[in-house]
C-alpha cells in the first residue's frame, strides 16, 4: 500500500513536477492575497493571455522563453494603460481587447512556425514534461517574487490599501505599482508552464480569495494562502500521476474545493455562520418584539 | 516642534491644473496660509476644490505656479512626513483586513526602516495617538467593524501617529455622529494651538464659522481667501456656489427687534430641515440670490 503511495516519487519526471509545481504554487498563492485585494483578478488573466506572443518570438530567437513572455506581458499591461488613459472606453473592455489581441498574436506565430513549440504546452501546461533549462528559469522567477515580496511586503499593502498616504509618506506609488504588475507578470510567466494559459489566473486568485474568506488580518492571509497555494500544487502534482489527468486541472480543482469549503464553513465570513447570525440576531429581536407589541396594543 | 512652528507656512501660488484632456480644472489659484490656523476649503463639486486639495497632496502637478511647504516643494514635504492627510470613509476600502492598530501604524512607515519594523518609539507613538482618539480600546478590531465616528477616529490617529505639520482633512463630517464631530473640532483646535496648518475640504458650511479661523473659497479658482468672519459671507458664498447652493429665505419673526427682518439659510447638498412655530414652517424658498415675493 505505502509503497504504491511512493511510488510517483520513484521518478525523476515526477518528483521534478511535484517540486516545481509546490514552488510555484506557493509563489502564486502570495502574490495572490495582494491580487484579490487589489482588484486585478482580471488583470491577471489578461496577462497570462498576454504573454503566449512573447514565448513564441523568444524560442524563435532562441532566449529564454520567461524573458520574452515576461517582456510580453508588461507590454501588454502598458498597451492597457495607454488606451485607457487616453479613451472613453471602461477598462474591463480596454483589457478584453488588448489581451486577445495579444494571444490572438501568439496563436498566429505558434501556428506560421508550427516547429517552434507546442500549443498545447502554452494553453494546458506541460509540468511532466519540463526542461532542465525552464526549470532554472522557474527557480529563478520564484525567488525574486518571493524575495521581493517578503522585503517590501508592508509598502505593497499599503500601496494596494492607501495609495494617497503611500504618496503622502513619500514612497513613489508609480515604483509600487509597477513593482506589483512585475511580479504579476514574473508569476503569470512560471504557471503557464505549470498549468496552462487558460488556469494560471486560478492559480492568481482562488488561493488568496479562500484566505480572505478565513482572516481579518493580511500577514495571517498570505500565509495561510501560501501554506494552500503550496499543498494544493503540491498535492495536485501528486494525484495526477494516479490520475493519470492533467496537473494542471488537479492542482485547480483542489484549490477550488478549499475555496468552496471556505465558502460555506469559514468561521466568520463563510455562508453558514452568516445565516447563523443572521438567525440568532432574528431570535434575539423577536425575543423583545412580544413586550412592544404588548405595548403598542395598550396604546390602542 | 516648536523651534519648526514659527517657519510652518503653506504657500499656494497661481496653481493651474489642466487635466490630460485638455479640461483646466483650476486656473491661477493662490492663498497662503501661517502656522496655528484651521482654514476651511469650500466649494461645488466641480468648483476645483479636490484639483486644489490633490494639488497640495502633490498627486497632481501643477502645469504652472507652486505649492510651498515652508518652502520646500511637496516632495520633500512628504518625505519629511510633514503632510498628514485624512481620507474622506469613501474613499478607504473597509472590508480590507487590516486592524485598527495596523492602520494607525501605517502614520509610522515613514520613519521605520526599509522592513518597515516599528520600533518602540514607533508603537509608543500609535499607542498615544490611539489614546488621544479615545480609540485604544478597539486597536484589534478589524477596520470595517465600527461605526462612522470611529472609523473616522482611526484615520485621525494615523494622521496623529504621522506627526504631520499640515494636516489635510477631506470631508471629515461625513456620516460622523453628532458626539463625535464635538470631540474631533476639539482636537483639531489642540493641533491648531500647537501651531499645525489644518486644512479641511468641506460641504459641510454650517459648521465652518463654528471651528474655523480662515476660509478658502473655490471656484475654479480662488475666489475668496481670508479670516472667516470677513470672507465667508452671503456675497462671497452666492458669488462662488451660483445656482448651485440651497438658499432659504426666512421671516426673522422670532425675535422683532433685530436689525435685519429675516435670515437666510446657504446650504450645499443637503436641504435643512427648518422648524418654526406648532412644528409648522411659512417659508419662501427661491434660487440663489431670487427675488422675494
Amino acid at each position: 500500500m505505502i509503497e504504491q503511495l511512493l511510488t510517483p516519487f520513484h521518478y525523476e519526471y515526477m518528483v521534478k513536477a511535484i517540486v516545481v509545481s509546490s514552488l510555484i504554487g506557493a509563489v502564486c498563492a502570495c502574490l495572490s492575497c495582494f491580487i484579490t485585494l487589489k482588484g486585478w483578478s482580471l488583470m491577471g488573466d489578461a496577462l497570462s493571455h498576454a504573454i503566449v506572443p512573447g514565448v513564441s518570438l523568444a524560442y524563435l530567437a532562441g532566449l529564454p522563453f520567461a524573458l520574452g513572455a515576461f517582456v510580453s506581458g508588461i507590454l501588454a499591461s502598458l498597451c492597457m494603460g495607454f488606451v485607457k488613459s487616453r479613451t472613453r472606453i471602461r477598462e474591463d473592455a480596454v483589457i478584453g481587447i488588448v489581451f486577445t489581441t495579444f494571444f490572438a498574436a501568439g496563436l498566429l506565430l505558434i501556428s506560421i512556425f508550427p516547429s517552434n513549440m507546442n500549443l498545447k504546452t502554452i494553453v494546458f501546461g506541460n509540468i511532466l514534461g519540463i526542461a532542465d533549462a525552464d526549470i532554472l528559469q522557474m527557480l529563478i522567477i520564484a525567488a525574486i517574487t518571493m524575495t521581493v515580496l517578503l522585503l517590501k511586503w508592508k509598502d505593497l499593502l499599503l500601496y494596494s490599501f492607501d495609495p494617497n498616504q503611500a504618496k503622502a509618506i513619500g514612497l513613489n506609488a508609480a515604483t509600487l505599482h509597477f513593482t506589483l504588475l512585475a511580479l504579476l507578470a514574473a508569476t503569470a510567466v512560471a504557471a503557464l508552464q505549470t498549468v496552462g494559459a487558460c488556469l494560471v489566473v486560478g492559480m492568481l486568485v482562488t488561493p488568496g480569495a479562500t484566505a480572505y474568506l478565513l482572516t481579518d488580518r493580511f500577514g495571517r492571509m498570505m500565509i495561510i494562502a501560501t501554506i494552500m497555494g503550496a499543498t494544493t500544487a503540491f498535492l495536485g502534482a501528486y494525484a495526477s500521476y494516479f490520475l493519470n489527468g492533467s496537473t494542471g486541472g488537479c492542482i485547480v480543482v483542489l484549490q477550488t474545493a478549499l475555496f468552496l469549503l471556505a465558502l460555506f464553513f469559514a468561521p466568520k465570513h463563510g455562508i453558514v455562520a452568516s445565516r447563523l447570525k443572521a438567525r440568532s440576531s432574528a431570535t434575539a429581536l423577536s425575543l423583545q418584539l412580544p413586550n412592544r407589541l404588548q405595548v403598542s396594543s395598550e396604546v390602542a | 516642534m516648536s523651534s519648526l512652528k514659527s517657519d510652518l507656512r503653506l504657500d499656494v501660488t497661481g496653481v493651474t491644473v489642466a487635466y490630460s484632456n485638455g479640461h483646466v480644472a483650476l486656473h491661477d489659484a493662490s492663498f497662503a496660509l501661517g502656522p496655528g490656523t484651521i482654514c476651511a476649503l469650500v466649494g461645488v463639486n466641480g468648483s476645483g476644490k479636490s484639483t486644489l486639495f490633490k494639488a497640495i497632496m502633490g498627486f497632481v502637478r501643477p502645469a504652472r505656479g507652486m505649492v510651498r511647504i515652508s518652502g520646500e516643494p511637496v516632495r520633500v514635504a512628504h518625505k519629511k512626513n510633514w503632510v498628514a492627510y485624512v481620507p474622506q470613509s469613501e474613499d478607504v476600502d473597509w472590508s480590507f483586513p487590516v486592524s485598527v492598530w495596523d492602520v494607525v501604524l501605517m502614520g509610522r512607515y515613514g520613519y521605520m526602516n526599509f522592513l518597515r519594523i516599528p520600533r518602540a518609539e514607533d508603537k509608543r507613538i500609535a499607542k498615544e495617538s490611539l489614546e488621544r482618539v479615545k480609540m485604544l480600546e478597539f486597536r484589534d478590531r478589524q477596520i470595517g467593524e465600527l461605526s462612522g465616528g470611529q472609523k473616522k477616529r482611526v484615520f485621525l490617529a494615523r494622521a496623529l501617529a504621522q506627526r504631520g505639520r499640515i494636516m489635510l482633512l477631506d470631508e471629515p463630517f461625513t456620516g460622523v455622529d453628532v458626539k463625535t464631530e464635538t470631540a474631533i473640532v476639539d482636537l483639531l483646535r489642540t493641533l491648531r494651538d500647537e501651531g499645525h496648518i489644518i486644512l479641511v475640504s468641506t460641504h459641510n458650511l454650517g459648521s465652518v464659522p463654528d471651528f474655523c479661523d480662515q476660509v478658502v473659497i473655490v471656484n475654479r479658482t480662488v475666489t475668496a481667501f481670508g479670516p472667516t468672519e470677513t470672507t465667508f459671507t452671503e456675497d462671497n458664498l452666492a458669488n462662488a456656489f451660483g445656482g448651485s447652493l440651497r438658499h432659504l429665505r426666512l421671516d426673522h419673526t422670532d425675535s422683532p427687534g433685530a436689525k435685519r427682518n429675516e435670515f437666510v439659510v446657504l446650504t450645499d447638498d443637503e436641504s435643512p430641515l427648518v422648524v418654526g412655530e406648532n412644528g409648522q414652517l411659512k417659508r419662501h424658498t427661491s434660487p440663489a440670490g431670487g427675488q422675494q415675493p
